[in-house]
């Protein structure tokens, strides 16, 4: 039982991480009507 | 449009050439954005965005009906339109590999002015950027 906690544990340590970081960059946008 | 845009959640800084017409928005760190929201402002200013592209970072996971889904938060994905650079990432769906892409995320349809707020994003892949394992 604990050997799956721990497991699961690590399994998450890996995972939030990396989708914590995943994001939007940059935006760029071409715009019609501007005077 | 510059204070429209400012006013937007995770918008650290915008820029804008009058010459052609160009938004360059910077974003703040966390990269917590909604680019519908900004089209929105946009429109509000008084004008209407033509196009928007934007790089982002994500993970490719497959939806519901099997298509290839680039998600950059927790509780934010652009559904992928299927092209060449798109079919090249299929085998990372699912994994924990992270990607940078390029992509183009909404065009003006011919014809319309208001751009449809309902509309989902979708993201077409033109680089990809960086592919981390």
């Amino acid at each position: 039982m604990n050997t799956r906690k721990l497991a699961l544990l690590l399994l998450l340590g890996s995972v939030i991480p990396a989708v914590s970081a995943a994001q939007i960059k940059h935006i760029e946008m071409r715009v019609e009507g501007m005077t | 449009m510059q204070q429209h845009l400012g006013r937007q959640d995770g918008v650290q800084k915008v820029e804008v050439s009058l010459l052609d017409g160009k938004v360059q928005v910077t974003l703040k760190d966390d990269g917590r954005v909604d680019p519908a929201r900004l089209i929105k402002a946009v429109y509000d200013s008084g004008v209407t965005v033509a196009e928007m592209d934007m790089t982002a970072r994500g993970h490719i996971v497959k939806d519901s009906s099997g298509g290839m889904v680039l998600q950059t938060q927790p509780n934010q994905s652009f559904a992928i339109v299927p092209n060449e650079l798109s079919s090249g990432l299929e085998s990372l769906a699912g994994t924990p590999a992270e990607i940078t892409v390029r992509g183009q995320l909404y065009k003006k349809p011919a014809g319309k002015k208001k751009p449809d707020a309902n509309a989902p994003l979708r993201l077409v892949i033109l680089e990809v950027v960086k592919k981390e394992p």
